[in-house]
């Protein structure tokens, strides 16, 4: 599974993370003070600006929120309904600007650097031991490793079932998905533990 | 917390991501193809009860936070929370509770096929149309200053999809249920 972020350098990228996310945050609230379309407007412009100079090919910064855009356009048709044009415009600019900022934050930074800004996050929860902060980038590892693996066996027993003159179907195909998947769990869990992976 | 369920919540959450990569599944019935992801939420807490399934949820969300594009269509990073549809993605951690604490209560080994899915339908109809519905339109009505109750009406008509999910998921539950099972007991 390949990651959003973008290769390059320049001083987002030298920003820490817990900064940019704070940046972003700070950002939602600031936009939501403004009620003419003027600030938002500039806001667009500028957060468009950083995103397009990221160096990503255009058509792939496009696509990556295409699908996002156009829910952020069908919900504001639907509130014209309701609210005067004026105020969805500033919707529409508001969320747009917050959009291209967020995606730019997400293009600078590697998956490394917001695990660790996580991990930090979690360190006062583990002080009243909600949770193992170490647990959690155990966790991440696992997932990116087995999704390849999910999906291939997805398509052995979507075979099986074209081989055998079945039908296709969800309820047939996901209950061994998930048998299969899930039985592994032991045999994970006495791996790590005999590596001592997550310590005693 | 005990290797074992770590390891069940990692496996859950690579199968939520799974089943979002999937091409959508025609089902019968209703006309447009589903998408498996939201399937997946109410599963893990089905399969797994509450609090496993609640992180398992909870793991996919972190993934989508630091970048990674692990919902459906490829979608994914910080942007997605600034679409006004993110209360349905936040709504899938008390959808796969509701999910699941109501499964613990309901369904129970010495009940019949009918029961058990039965239990397990209900639960999925509560926690992942009741719950993830409620955080959704409430994230509509922040974001986007809608009225509520049109939002309301508005989103019922993707409610007849998440039935047959919700439905999808009864079975499949209790087929894992009867063969290899993995929700805590409650008495």
């Amino acid at each position: 599974m390949k990651s959003l972020y973008v290769e390059g350098s320049g001083l987002l990228y030298r920003l820490p993370v817990g900064l940019k996310l704070g940046g972003l945050m700070a950002l939602g609230i600031g936009l939501f003070l403004f009620s003419m379309p003027f600030v938002p407007g500039i806001a667009v412009a500028l957060g468009g600006a950083l995103y397009f100079s990221l160096g990503l090919p255009f058509g792939e910064a496009v696509s990556r929120l295409r699908s996002l855009f156009l829910t952020i356009l069908f919900i504001s048709a639907f509130s014209l309904l309701f609210t005067p044009p004026m105020e969805v415009l500033v919707q529409v600019l508001r969320l747009t600007a917050l959009m291209l900022f967020a995606a730019t934050v997400t293009a600078t930074t590697t998956v490394a650097a917001f695990m660790e800004g996580v991990t930090a996050a979690a360190r006062p929860l583990e002080r009243i031991g909600l949770v193992k902060a170490d647990d959690m980038g155990l966790a991440f590892g696992l997932v990116v490793r087995f999704v390849p693996e999910i999906l291939s066996r997805y398509e052995a027993i979507r075979e099986a079932h074209v081989a055998r003159g079945l039908k296709v179907r969800p309820v047939t195909l996901i209950t061994p998905l998930i048998i299969l998947t899930l039985k592994e769990a032991d045999q994970i869990a006495a791996a790590i533990d005999a590596r001592g992976l997550r310590g005693h | 917390m005990k290797t074992r369920d770590l390891v069940l919540i990692a496996l859950f959450a690579a199968i939520i991501v799974a089943l979002g990569l999937l091409p959508p599944i025609a089902v019968p019935l209703i006309p447009v193809p589903i998408t498996a992801q939201s399937l997946g939420v109410m599963l893990a807490g089905a399969i797994l009860g509450a609090k496993r399934g609640t992180l398992a949820v909870a793991l996919v969300i972190l993934l989508v936070i630091v970048g990674l594009p692990v919902l459906s269509g490829g979608r994914g990073g910080l942007a997605v929370f600034a679409g006004p549809t993110v209360g349905y993605l936040i709504g899938w951690l008390p959808g796969a509770f509701l999910t699941g604490f109501i499964s613990e209560r309901f369904v129970k080994d010495e009940q019949s096929a009918f029961a058990q899915i039965s239990g397990f339908f209900i639960a999925a109809v509560a926690g992942g149309i009741g719950a993830v519905y409620l955080c959704g339109i409430i994230g509509l009505v922040i974001m986007k200053g809608l009225p509520f109750f049109a939002t309301l009406v508005g989103s019922l008509t993707f409610v007849p999809g998440d039935l047959v999910k919700a439905a999808i998921v009864a079975l499949a539950a209790r087929a894992v249920q009867v063969g290899y099972p993995l929700l805590p007991v409650r008495r």
